[in-house]
């Protein structure tokens, strides 16, 4: 039996994975980032049942570190793709962490001591990491590893604490790219998404106004593992954020600025987002400010229910068209067309929360070349049929799952990716049958 | 009599993440005062291939039978020592480990006497653990390789076909006389307007082809016994009456459709229909209105139905593209519309596009309809307009949820599976198992886990080929040897400890007593500390293991 | 004279709370020095029985922290131990030891700051209530009789089944499909809590020494009416006997 090529360590690639590895076919797992977890790991708590993100994350993280059946390439990329299903031939490219992953521990004295800063990406750009870093606390493999464009070292040639510092010899500068070449049977592509930026929407003012954040970034701010303990405390001053605002369909469900689809999580992670405010300030007054109240899954439409009569959430239909600061204060004035009544009106708060839209990953048109797959419109990845051939891509055995292919939420990723590790076991029997 | 226990303990220096705080060599010394220990040493790394090799060669040579590793959290490292004492001849349930470090040297990094002190506590208790420890057999069940779907819809048989496909033998059960469920009764598909029988028909053939599907109609599931690997199944039908063996069960039963009856004049008034009966017109060509309005969440998203039946909105939304014509008016009254996506979101700007109107309104004031002489009169409260706005229409459509089957409630005793407050099948967890069932061996998939379109389905259906046949590929499962026994001579068959089992991992025996289906049991410990006899021991954290922790750590050293 | 250091015992469940232990480590969050872990797999596991048995042996204090609700590892565990707690809380108030040197606390894999938040105040709420008057080097002799009394009866079968059936007894209801209401149950419980604790003491008592129904009424300071009773009770038991009449009065022995 072949293995099964895995691109992307998120909740969806990490499901793939031990689906397949559980039933005894070698996976290998290629992951861009240092570690795998993707973005459900820089979440806070999951809706609708408010499970802490990491908590149930994590145990899946460490059964693909330890399973014998799956290997993890991070700090990884696809890069040639040759042959047909069965027989596929795949470059991959491993990037150097610098540090010699069979001798860090993990401990972390590396960073502690390291003079570079850079904003962190796990923080969401909230929090800052320094140029030697662990990804994360729970980060797997927990190994470190040196951002070469900020390492003193590998920019001016100075410094090398690091080195001196690591208990266990673990530094190695030296460390050169590396080149593995695969022989698969079928891939997954689970490679996520990104969030929208929403500098472009100049009339939200993100940017420029230090209390309108994406919801990504609260994200972190209301996580107990994020830069400020888990308390609000808002950007501009540090005072804790008692009157909040989350805008809907920002980037998406628009002509302009944007996209033109639905981005689907939207409306139940802001309401995730405000009964965690609840949940941490009682006394904060928190309004959603939305278009269409999408509460479409299983539990969904309960979670609202309680947010609004139990939490106190309030839901306003009604799209702002503008957010203004007041120099002074830093607060926020909302203006907007409450459609219930059908008035415009204005709306204090210290904090807006932009609910953005999920993109395709910038790196899909890049692999989608590599692997010769379609790309839709939008730039998710395209399949076969949405109806009879959901998780198929136009290359037989190439299949894809999440977000990868359109926004969607856990549960959707995590049983597509069962899904397509079905397709996958099929094409290894029949090859296998076959032979 | 029982040896006695021969502990071998290995304290950790991890560099220094628990050597600067802690006074390793002191608690090594401490840890060789302690009753049956009889080896004690330190490592750099004991996590280290140096490091395992040490503890390996201090087994043999000291003759240990219990090995002890103050180190780390055993979360990340206790398979990976557990797999050592294996591999020197000790049963990987012989192993403890005392954590001092995410839970001493990290958090007491200014009081490093208390912290060697508290090491000391957490080695004795450990020591007291490890004397008490019982080798572990970890039980093997044999997997028949083949599974039960009750239901033959298109979830049904996507998830046959997937595991025929596999290899696996694939038994489909069908109360109605044909195959196909819901699809029979559909015309078109969004979001692209496929028509149903482009997805029946060749579902249908390939099950035919597919010499590993066996299909009954006309039949239900009347009994079902056993656990994975080894479900008995009794089946009954018209003319059919037949008993056998699966090794994993997958629900594929489906949903039914809520009739409004009594809603905006349903069933009083023959221009009020239902979006399958419209569908019906559509396909056989027999709309002849002028005016078509449609109203969505009827009897959804309130007190009856609780939810949002997810499909509606895209169902009313293909079915007015496809009525839609130049001298013929469409309005759809709804309260959110339920276009996520990018597929949904096109559907909407198409619809749009077709001259479509929509008119939204409140849950609070919802359309009044009153019967007219030449037509429906239509009123509701228009909250962007603010006004009262009146509609005419010979063609009112009503969207109402998917409900869960009738016999749903019945299907969920046999096989002893939940259901959620809404009547569907509700899964082991909402986020990370969405189509298990807490229950090892049996599946969820479809619209009888909740609401969803006919892709979501196939997509479920596919998901749950895969996870059924994960237990059926590897032949055997073996599963922890964490787990309770009931003692037969204490026990007095109350069945406490069934009730409180969320995994029906206990039954009752031929002699009325409790007994552990060790293959199913997780090891909670709920029924252990449950049993009104204290009749049930918790292997490998049992009353005198936990009991002597306790007082270890109480003892004064 | 060194200030008091409690000694503190706390279970963890292996899932959500153990892991947040771990958080707090990983995060280097700094915490006091006196609590010893027992892990186990649910905080379901955790018996009152046990806990009283920590207590009576000279334990300031015992934490019991699992999975906030909802998050059970295993489904309902922590709804047992939720009511576990409560007949745990309810002996402990017969006992005359302080209430508070038991808590019972969900806290989640996440929530790394909070345990050690937790460990800090707990600690510091023990040093203030001051050392276990069941130390082990001169414990108060009556809360001794009461805490062992209290352990035993924990362990009894009744009350065993009673909290058993709870949780289910109260949300879905029995074979016959009769449900019965928190009030309704906690009036069983009660009733059921005062007389296993006060036969137990009744018993425990016997055991060191034969007693008539009128000393151990002083004693116990209950009226002798109801001291009949469980004598009654335990003689039905077949636990005790009687040993023999002294000027008119029987003594009854423990068997």
């Amino acid at each position: 039996m072949k293995p099964v090529l895995v691109i992307g360590g998120g909740i969806a690639g990490i499901q793939a994975s031990l689906d397949l590895a559980d039933r005894g076919i070698n996976v290998h797992l290629v992951e861009k980032t240092p570690s795998i977890g993707g973005v459900m790991a820089q979440l806070d708590k999951t809706f609708p049942t408010m499970d802490c993100s990491i908590c149930i994350l994590a145990p899946k993280m460490i059964e693909c570190l330890r399973h014998h059946n799956i290997t993890i390439h991070t700090q990884s990329e696809v890069i040639g793709l040759q042959g047909n299903v069965g027989d596929f031939f795949v470059k991959v490219l491993e990037h150097p962490r610098s540090v010699d992953a069979k001798k860090c521990t993990g401990c972390g004295l590396c960073s502690e001591k390291c003079p570079v800063k850079r904003p962190s990406d796990f923080q969401a750009g909230l929090g800052q990491r320094k140029a030697i870093y662990l990804a994360f606390p729970q980060a797997v493999p927990l190994t470190a590893t040196i951002d070469r464009d900020a390492c003193l070292w590998f920019t001016k040639g100075v410094c090398k604490t690091c080195e001196k510092i690591c208990p266990a010899n673990a530094v190695n500068y030296e460390q050169i790219e590396n080149t593995i070449d695969l022989n698969v049977s079928s891939i997954i592509v689970a490679t996520g998404f990104e969030q929208y930026n929403p500098k472009g929407i100049g009339e939200y003012g993100y940017g420029r106004y230090k209390n309108v954040l994406t919801a990504l970034e609260f994200e972190r701010l209301v996580c107990a593992s994020g830069p400020t303990s888990g308390i609000l405390n808002r950007p501009s001053d540090g005072g804790i954020a008692h009157n909040i605002a989350f805008i809907q369909c920002v980037g998406s469900r628009t002509q302009t600025n944007g996209y033109s689809y639905c981005s689907s999580s939207c409306c139940m992670y802001a309401t995730k987002e405000a009964v965690l405010i609840k949940e941490h300030e009682p006394s904060s007054h928190v309004t959603i400010y939305y278009m269409d109240l999408r509460t479409f899954g299983k539990g969904f439409q309960g979670f609202v229910d309680r947010a609004q009569s139990y939490w106190g959430v309030k839901y306003v239909r009604g799209r702002p068209g503008e957010i203004i600061e007041d120099p002074n204060t830093k607060n926020l004035t909302i203006l907007y067309e409450n459609t219930e009544v059908g008035k415009v009106e204005k709306d204090l708060v210290d904090m807006v929360i932009l609910c953005t839209a999920a993109v395709p990953h910038r790196d899909n048109e890049k692999l989608s070349s590599v692997l010769d797959l379609r790309l839709d419109e939008f730039g998710f990845f395209d399949t076969k049929d949405p109806i009879t051939a959901p998780i198929e891509t136009n290359m037989q055995g190439i299949y894809v799952c999440g977000s990868c292919h359109g926004p969607r939420d856990i549960p959707e990723s995590v049983a597509e990716a069962s899904a397509t590790a079905a397709k996958s076991a099929e094409d290894e029997f029949r090859f296998m049958v076959n032979k | 009599m029982m040896a006695t226990p021969r502990i071998g303990v290995f304290v950790c220096r991890c560099g220094i993440n628990i050597g600067a705080y802690v006074d390793v060599p002191k608690v090594v010394e401490y840890a060789k005062t302690l009753a049956n220990v009889v080896y004690a040493e330190e490592n750099m790394y004991t996590c280290s291939s140096d490091g395992l090799n040490k503890i390996k060669e201090a087994i043999r040579k000291n003759n240990l039978d219990r090995v002890v590793v103050a180190s780390c959290t055993p979360r990340t490292h206790e398979p990976l020592f557990q797999a050592t004492c294996e591999e020197a001849g000790v049963n990987k349930y012989l192993f403890e480990m005392a954590n001092i470090r995410d839970q001493c040297s990290w958090v007491h990094m200014t009081e490093p006497e208390k912290a060697t002190k508290k090491a000391e506590d957490l080695v004795r208790m450990a020591v007291a653990k490890a004397a008490l420890l019982q080798p572990g057999d970890e039980p093997e069940i044999d997997i028949n390789p083949s599974t039960l779907i009750i239901g033959g819809g298109v979830s049904g048989m996507q998830a046959a076909i997937s595991l025929a496909d596999q290899g696996f033998n694939v038994t489909i059960i069908e109360k109605e006389p044909e195959l196909g469920g819901t699809l029979r009764t559909l015309d078109t598909l969004f979001p692209n307007n496929m028509k149903a029988s482009q997805v029946l028909e060749p579902l249908l053939q390939k099950v035919k082809d597919r010499p590993r599907i066996k299909v009954i109609t006309n039949s239900k599931v009347k009994g079902v016994n056993g656990f994975l690997g080894n479900f008995d199944i009794t089946v009954e039908g018209e003319n059919v009456s037949e008993n056998f063996n699966v090794g994993t069960i997958i629900v594929a039963v489906g949903s039914d459709s809520f009739k409004p009856n009594g809603l905006y004049l349903y069933g009083q008034d023959k221009r009020v229909i239902t979006q399958a009966q419209f569908e019906e017109l559509l396909k056989t060509n027999k709309v002849d209105a002028k005016s078509v309005v449609m109203i969505q969440c009827v009897g959804a998203r309130n007190e009856d139905h609780p939810y949002c039946s997810r499909i509606c909105c895209n169902e009313a939304l293909k079915n007015a593209i496809n009525a839609a014509s130049p001298n013929r008016e469409i309005y759809i009254l709804y309260r959110d519309l339920q276009t996520y996506g990018v597929h949904y979101s096109k559907l909407e700007q198409d619809t749009k596009r077709k001259g479509v109107r929509f008119l939204k309104y409140q849950p609070d004031k919802p359309p009044q309809v009153t019967a007219e002489q030449n037509g429906l009169k239509i009123e509701l409260y228009s909250p962007t307009v603010n006004e009262k706005v009146e509609l005419r229409s010979d063609l009112l459509v009503l969207s109402t949820p998917l409900i869960p089957v009738s016999d749903a409630k019945e299907l969920s005793q046999l096989l002893k599976v939940p259901l959620d407050s809404n009547g569907f099948f509700m899964e082991a967890h909402v986020k990370l198992r969405p189509i298990d069932f807490a229950t090892d061996g049996i599946y969820i998939c479809g619209t009888a886990h909740s609401p969803k379109d006919i892709g979501e389905s196939i997509t479920q259906a596919l998901g749950v080929a895969s996870r059924a046949a994960i237990p059926m590929a590897m032949k055997k499962v073996r599963t922890a040897a964490i787990m309770s026994e009931v003692d037969q001579k204490r026990c007095s068959g109350c069945g406490t400890c069934i009730e409180v089992c969320p995994y029906n991992a206990l039954r009752k025996n031929d002699k009325g007593l409790a007994e552990t289906i060790a293959a199913v049991c997780k090891g909670c410990g709920v029924c252990g500390a449950t049993c009104p006899e204290k009749a049930i021991t918790m292997h490998h954290f049992t009353d005198e293991e936990i009991a002597a922790q306790g007082l270890a750590a109480l003892k004064e050293n | 004279m060194s200030a008091f250091e409690p000694n503190i015992i706390g279970f963890l469940c292996n899932w959500c709370s153990y892991t947040g232990a771990d958080l707090a480590g990983v995060s280097r969050i700094q915490y006091p020095t006196n609590l010893r872990v027992i892990k186990v797999m649910c905080s379901g596991r955790v018996e009152p029985g046990m806990v009283l048995n920590f207590l009576e042996s000279g334990a300031d204090g015992v934490l019991i922290t699992g999975c906030h609700i909802g998050d059970c590892h295993y489904i309902t565990g922590n709804l047992h131990t939720r009511r576990k707690y409560s007949l745990l809380q309810k002996l402990i108030m017969k006992t005359g030891l302080e209430p508070q040197r038991v808590r019972l606390e969900w806290n989640s894999a996440a929530e790394g700051q909070r345990f050690a938040n937790l460990v800090t105040e707990f600690t510091d709420q023990i040093r203030a209530i001051g050392p276990t008057p069941l130390k082990t080097s001169g414990p108060n002799p009556d809360i001794l009789l009461n805490i062992r009394a209290a352990k035993e009866a924990a362990d009894s079968f009744r009350l065993r089944a009673l909290v058993g059936k709870e949780e289910k007894m109260v949300t879905v209801g029995n074979v016959y499909g009769g449900k019965i209401s928190e009030e309704e149950f906690t009036e069983i419980m009660d009733e059921a809590v005062e007389t296993e604790f006060q036969i137990h003491r009744v018993y425990l008592m016997l055991q060191e020494e034969p007693k008539s129904v009128k000393q151990i009424a002083q004693v116990l300071g209950i009226s002798p009416r109801f001291i009949l009773e469980y004598m009654v009770a335990l003689r039905q038991r077949g636990w005790i006997d009687l040993k023999e009449a002294v000027e008119g009065t029987p003594l009854y022995v423990a068997q």
